[in-house]
């Protein structure tokens, strides 16, 4: 909080209240849950997933108490089922398409990648429009139009490889001009390049747009904190190739014959494809998360209110690897178990400091139409509001 | 009983009032916290049921609504406890045995899938259930709805999933460096037998598939495969593999034939595609990688299945054509000699014996070789199909 918004109050008589956030969920009573619903959703073929999803939801949403108070989660399965319906037909055309013609599956994708923004948004809106806390439902307040705004940086590498293409030749025999490969090489580098500016962009359009009664929240992460964030992860990652490339050279140079270099390298490959997956998923995506988290959610907040999140490292990554080790031992049964750990967390790491009467608040007066479409297409794509 | 109304949105229609509560008279009183659902300021309420009605009072409260209404929580051991009413007002409490017993009171009880969550009993029960459907889906489910699927499928769609799949085909392909004459061989080879089969299977009242053999130079190495829409492909390292034995040769193409005439193709797209499907939905979330060994298993086990299958036309084919199932020993003896030997076997008058070839060949072949047979594990043992082509010949 940056000023304290003068008028009939001064600083002095501005009394700071800390909200805590608290979860209460327990392992063994979701495990309950999950093992139930999955039953009934396989001897449905997948109907009942809308009812297991809001089950899901509302335990979840009702064991999350901000200031002692939960929140509730009011979404109506016969709708949310509308819109599963929906995302499951456009997935299954674009499958199809995809199967049968390239030109079709391109089709299918280029569509798809149009709606996406518009999905992604009504999403939040059903979400938040059918969340409240202590009696009042939570709001998102961004436009379609911003939507497709933040969405951006992919267009703009996407759109150039489109243009490249008309000076690939037909024949797939012919000699591909050496530029055209040039360029595709050029966008690629810069797609990466991008994507903090898009992690940027995603998250001011989300983070400026929730609201609860008459607050709204704003975002004041720049872009420069977001790629100096970037750099760690990036940085290893090219570290680590560049070892991993100096020791392959050096492996040819000291085996002498080729067909001895290329044995070696097949039976130490394994290990390192492996390594370098658990150091991504036991290293670089906790810190990651962590880092996301305490970011974002530190940088949203307005005059009266903001969010604090101090969520440590060091704890994403022991429960990373205890969640990751007893998944793998359970044969995926412990899922549920980590999901609470990890939503207790992460949800326990945040706090709110407020200058307002939080019971005082008073709802804006419109309601919002609610979208399930939306909604049903975050989860199939394994999108969602982070917290 | 009573029915659940529309308005009343609930998580089953299997919520169960007893309008016992009508006669008895008021519950008795819990203290609540009401929420009006346009600000944020809590309420106390005291609440109780009368006669299906849910009643709230307070300081400045009077509330009565039909207790159908009301979307109650579910129970469960942990959490406080959330109604809402109508309107967008909630109702909350924070003792929840409390809230339960008074609920309970006013006649409203658990469906059954609340009752199943709350009980370990119900739980393992569940979990054995999801272990038997999954099981029995994918041994038998899945397999029968491929079936049902291919064999319903208009013949243009499959002729379009045929051309891509030849065009991919044929970046690997050049045309055959046999000599014209050992390619009319094996061609007169194979029409003998497909047209002894033809007539045995229309006797029988089954129409063959249509089918065409191509004869390609590859680097795949000695392979004989099957593509949708009834292309069949056999290399010239094959060929030279088998010493242009007309009879084995046309054993390898009914199996090949066995694949078109079941659709092998197009169902093994439905099986991976429903797999994947299922898999990413179950175990996507967690991690992409994980969740593709459960669908490179299955692959390789329906792939097992339909060998078998055609393993088995392959037999039902050569004894059309008067021939022994037992020459397919043959290809098994001269595949287990290319694993050792590598390429020499494939020149023109290589002996049949392991112990003339030399086992420290080129490295690259040996290296081959072992690809070659990593690639075969989606084929059943060795061992067993040749005991199978034994067996079909002694029957």
């Amino acid at each position: 909080m940056e000023h304290v918004e003068s008028g009939t109050e001064t600083l002095e008589e501005v009394s700071v209240h800390r909200l805590d956030i608290n979860f209460t969920g327990s392992g063994s009573e979701y495990f309950r849950i999950w093992i139930v619903n999955l039953l009934l959703i396989v001897v449905t073929l997948g109907l009942y997933w809308p009812w297991a999803k809001v089950r899901r939801l509302r335990y979840f949403w009702g064991n999350t108490l901000v200031d002692g108070d939960p929140l509730g989660f009011h979404g109506d399965p016969k709708q949310m089922f509308k819109g599963w319906v929906l995302v499951g037909l456009l997935f299954i055309a674009y499958n199809w398409a995809s199967n049968f013609s390239a030109v079709a599956g391109v089709v299918a994708f280029v569509a798809l990648g149009a709606l996406w923004p518009a999905l992604w948004r009504s999403s939040m809106r059903f979400r938040m429009a059918n969340t409240s806390w202590r009696g009042l439902r939570l709001r998102f307040a961004g436009s379609v139009r911003d939507a497709y705004l933040a969405h951006l940086p992919p267009f703009i590498v996407v759109l150039p490889m489109v243009i490249l293409s008309i000076w690939i030749p037909d024949d797939p025999e012919a000699d591909f001009p050496r530029w055209v490969g040039m360029g595709y090489l050029a966008l690629l580098a810069l797609g990466v390049a991008l994507l903090p500016w898009l992690l940027w962009r995603l998250k001011v359009y989300q983070q400026r747009h929730y609201a609860l009664g008459p607050l709204q929240t704003d975002f004041r992460a720049s872009l420069k904190a977001f790629y100096l964030m970037a750099m760690k992860p990036i940085g290893l990652m090219v570290v680590l190739m560049g070892a991993l490339g100096l020791t392959i050279w050096g492996m040819f140079q000291s085996a002498g014959e080729r067909p001895v270099a290329i044995a070696q390298l097949f039976s130490v490959l394994p290990f390192v494809i492996i390594g370098l997956w658990l150091l991504f998923f036991l290293g670089i995506r906790p810190w990651f998360t962590a880092r996301v988290q305490n970011l974002v959610w530190t940088k949203t907040g307005n005059s009266r209110m903001r969010f604090i999140s101090q969520l440590r490292f060091r704890d994403m990554l022991w429960l990373s690897i205890k969640n990751g080790l007893l998944i793998m031992l359970t044969l995926g049964l412990y899922w549920p178990f980590a999901k609470v750990a990890l939503a207790r967390l992460r949800l326990e790491a945040v706090h709110i400091r407020s200058i307002t009467d939080m019971q005082a608040l008073v709802a804006a007066a419109h309601q919002q139409p609610q979208e399930a479409a939306g909604d049903a297409a975050g989860d199939f794509f394994g999108l969602d509001v982070g917290l | 009983m009573q029915q659940a109304t529309s308005s009343d949105w609930t998580l089953g229609s299997d919520r169960r009032l007893s309008m016992a509560a009508h006669t008895t008279g008021p519950t008795e009183t819990l203290v609540l916290r009401y929420f009006d659902g346009r600000s944020s300021r809590p309420h106390q309420v005291q609440a109780w049921f009368d006669a299906g009605q849910l009643h709230l009072r307070g300081a400045d409260v009077e509330h009565r609504v039909d207790v159908r209404q009301v979307q109650w929580p579910e129970r469960t051991r942990r959490g406080p406890r959330m109604a809402h009413l109508p309107g967008g007002a909630t109702l909350q409490g924070a003792d929840a045995a409390a809230w339960d017993a008074w609920v309970q009171s006013g006649g409203r009880s658990d469906s059954w899938v609340v009752r199943a969550q709350q009980s370990w009993r119900g739980v393992l029960v569940s979990l054995a259930m999801i272990v038997l459907l999954m099981g029995a889906g994918y041994l038998w489910g899945l397999p029968w709805l491929a079936r049902e699927v291919a064999d319903r499928l208009p013949d243009s769609v499959e002729n379009q999933v045929a051309d891509v799949a030849l065009g991919q085909m044929e970046r690997f392909m050049k045309p055959s460096e046999l000599t014209p004459q050992e390619q009319r061989a094996v061609e007169q080879a194979w029409q003998q037998v497909l047209q002894a089969h033809t007539a045995a299977q229309a006797a029988r009242g089954v129409a063959v598939r249509p089918s065409r053999l191509l004869i390609r130079s590859s680097g795949i190495g000695p392979n004989a495969l099957a593509l949708p829409g009834g292309t069949m492909i056999v290399t010239d390292d094959l060929v030279r593999l088998l010493q242009h034995d007309g009879q084995v040769i046309a054993g390898v193409l009914a199996h090949e034939l066995g694949h078109v005439q079941h659709r092998h193709g197009m169902r093994m797209v439905v099986q991976v595609g429903v797999l994947g499907f299922v898999t990413s939905l179950l175990w996507g979330d967690y991690s992409g990688v994980l969740a593709t060994v459960p669908l490179w298993l299955g692959q390789a086990h329906y792939s097992r299945e339909a060998e078998r299958e055609a393993d088995a036309y392959s037999a039902l084919a050569l004894r059309d054509a008067d021939l022994s199932p037992a020459i397919m020993v043959t290809l098994f003896e001269r595949f287990a000699l290319f694993q050792q030997c590598g390429r020499s076997v494939l020149k023109p008058g290589a002996s049949a014996n392991t112990a003339d070839c030399q086992p420290s060949d080129e490295t690259r072949d040996a290296e081959e070789a072992s690809i070659w047979g990593l690639g075969f594990a989606s084929h059943p043992a060795d061992q067993e199909r040749i005991a199978f082509f034994r067996d079909a010949a002694a029957r």
